[in-house]
């Protein structure tokens, strides 16, 4: 078993540069990440192809999983954003963002991540167990909130949504810097939870495997299974929390700012938009 | 055991004072990550999504057009029932009707049958009348006759002469008036 050789586990918060191409540092979650990168354009690929197969002829099951999480996700979206154009327009973004996690934690709990070294250090680590990838994920998604708030509500209103004349409307004018300070929080609670999650993840599989020794290859399987779980599920938070705010970035707030297109507004996600933890 | 794990853990944790390169964010690999990550979305929107999009949408609009249909088939199901209902109640008011009138016509028929009938058997039995009143007559006349003849037979037996039969039947018809 793999994670039974060391004799001490090798925990590392950041990921660790394996060599260098050039000004660039290729790390060992960079690495994975090109094989994640990789599978998952493969898999897309196939279910795609499969997708445009003429009606009637039997899928394979791998191509009618992927479809079928397609669709699901695809009907959540419209689920959160009825305008069906609008739908369209945003749904890949979060489909990106849930398979990409799901792939890349995934991958990140494969058996050869962790005890194959170069240098001393392992070779392999999940991606998404990589701050860097995490905050990026983050970043787009906070990015694409204010790209789509500003396309509803202009940028003026966009602004409007955080910077109000306190002389005014001193109560909108708070509610404006705590929805300021909201989105910073967003930013952050986004990237750190699910990093927290996925290294936690490794983490416990490399404890497990030291604490059990040779042991490990029973004691294993449920966590493992465990990782698998809360993989698609840390996959279906983040994507359903990039989807609920771009949705809320469409809603107004208070009077007097640009009120957004009927035909735009999403559904009331207000119950959504609380976070899980 | 326990001691070493935390040691590991912690040795990481702060080799300087920055603490985004504590927490491992190096601003290159935040930046290529998220130009893979727009290059991935870009990729699959522009080669993977739109068939299975496509797929999906298909699907949601064959669902949608045989819904449509279903309603469309029940709403014409309904209309034609409706309509069968229509027809069968003008059906049961047409048929009452042509009962009514039927039973009407029969009465109307029956009676005069009925009246004919009467009128035939009372031409017939005053045509009898009539027939018997002939024949009594004639039979009369026929008695009248016979007994003329017979008046005559004997008042020349008795008187032992004939004068003139037609005269002789004359004189007996007059006696025979004066008689009566």
């Amino acid at each position: 078993m793999m994670y039974v050789a060391e004799a001490a586990p090798h925990i590392s918060i950041a990921a660790e540069p394996l060599f260098h191409i050039g000004p660039f540092a290729l790390s060992n979650s960079g690495l994975l990440g090109i094989l994640g990168y990789i599978v998952l354009i493969g898999l897309l690929i196939y279910a795609a192809r499969w997708a445009q197969a003429p009606s009637g002829s039997r899928r394979p099951l791998l191509a009618a999983l992927i479809a079928w999480g397609y669709e699901t996700l695809y009907a959540t979206v419209q689920q959160i954003i009825p305008d069906r154009r609008l739908a369209r327009q945003l749904a890949p973004l979060p489909i990106t963002i849930f398979l990409f996690i799901i792939v890349q934690y995934w991958m990140g709990i494969l058996p050869f991540v962790g005890p194959i070294t170069w240098g001393g250090v392992p070779l392999f680590r999940g991606l998404a167990a990589d701050l860097n990838t995490t905050f990026a994920l983050a970043i787009v998604t906070m990015v694409a909130v204010q790209i789509y708030a500003i396309k509803i509500h202009g940028f003026f209103g966009n602004i409007g949504r955080y910077l109000r004349n306190p002389f005014t409307d001193p109560a909108g004018a708070f509610e404006g810097i705590l929805e300021l300070i909201a989105e910073f929080s967003r930013l952050v609670g986004l990237s750190f939870r699910l990093f927290g999650n996925v290294f936690a993840g490794e983490v416990l599989l490399v404890i497990i495997a030291f604490l059990t020794k040779y042991a490990a290859t029973v004691a294993l399987v449920p966590f493992y299974i465990f990782e698998l779980f809360i993989g698609s599920i840390q996959a279906y938070i983040f994507f359903m929390l990039t989807t609920v705010f771009i949705s809320l970035g469409f809603a107004s707030h208070g009077d007097g700012h640009a009120a957004p297109d009927p035909a735009h507004l999403p559904t009331d996600t207000s119950a959504a938009a609380n976070e899980p933890s | 055991m326990i001691l070493p794990l935390t040691y590991l853990a912690s040795a990481e944790a702060a080799p300087s004072g920055d603490l985004f390169a504590a927490l491992g964010i190096d601003w290159t690999a935040l930046v290529i990550n998220i130009v893979a990550f727009l290059i991935l979305m870009w990729f699959l929107g522009k080669f993977v999504y739109p068939p299975l999009s496509r797929s999906l949408e298909k699907r949601q609009d064959d669902i949608e057009a045989a819904a449509q249909a279903a309603t469309e088939t029940r709403e014409r199901a309904d209309k034609v029932e409706a309509d069968v209902q229509k027809l069968l109640t003008r059906a049961r008011k047409d048929a009452a009707e042509i009962m009514a009138t039927a039973k009407s016509e029969a009465t109307e028929l029956l009676a005069k049958s009925e009246q004919r009938s009467r009128e035939q058997a009372k031409n017939l039995v005053d045509a009898a009348h009539d027939d018997i009143a002939k024949e009594v007559e004639n039979a009369r006349k026929t008695l009248y006759n016979d007994a003329v003849d017979l008046v005559v037979q004997a008042t020349a037996r008795v008187t032992q002469q004939t004068v003139d039969a037609a005269h002789d039947k004359k004189l007996v018809a007059k006696s025979l008036e004066e008689a009566r």
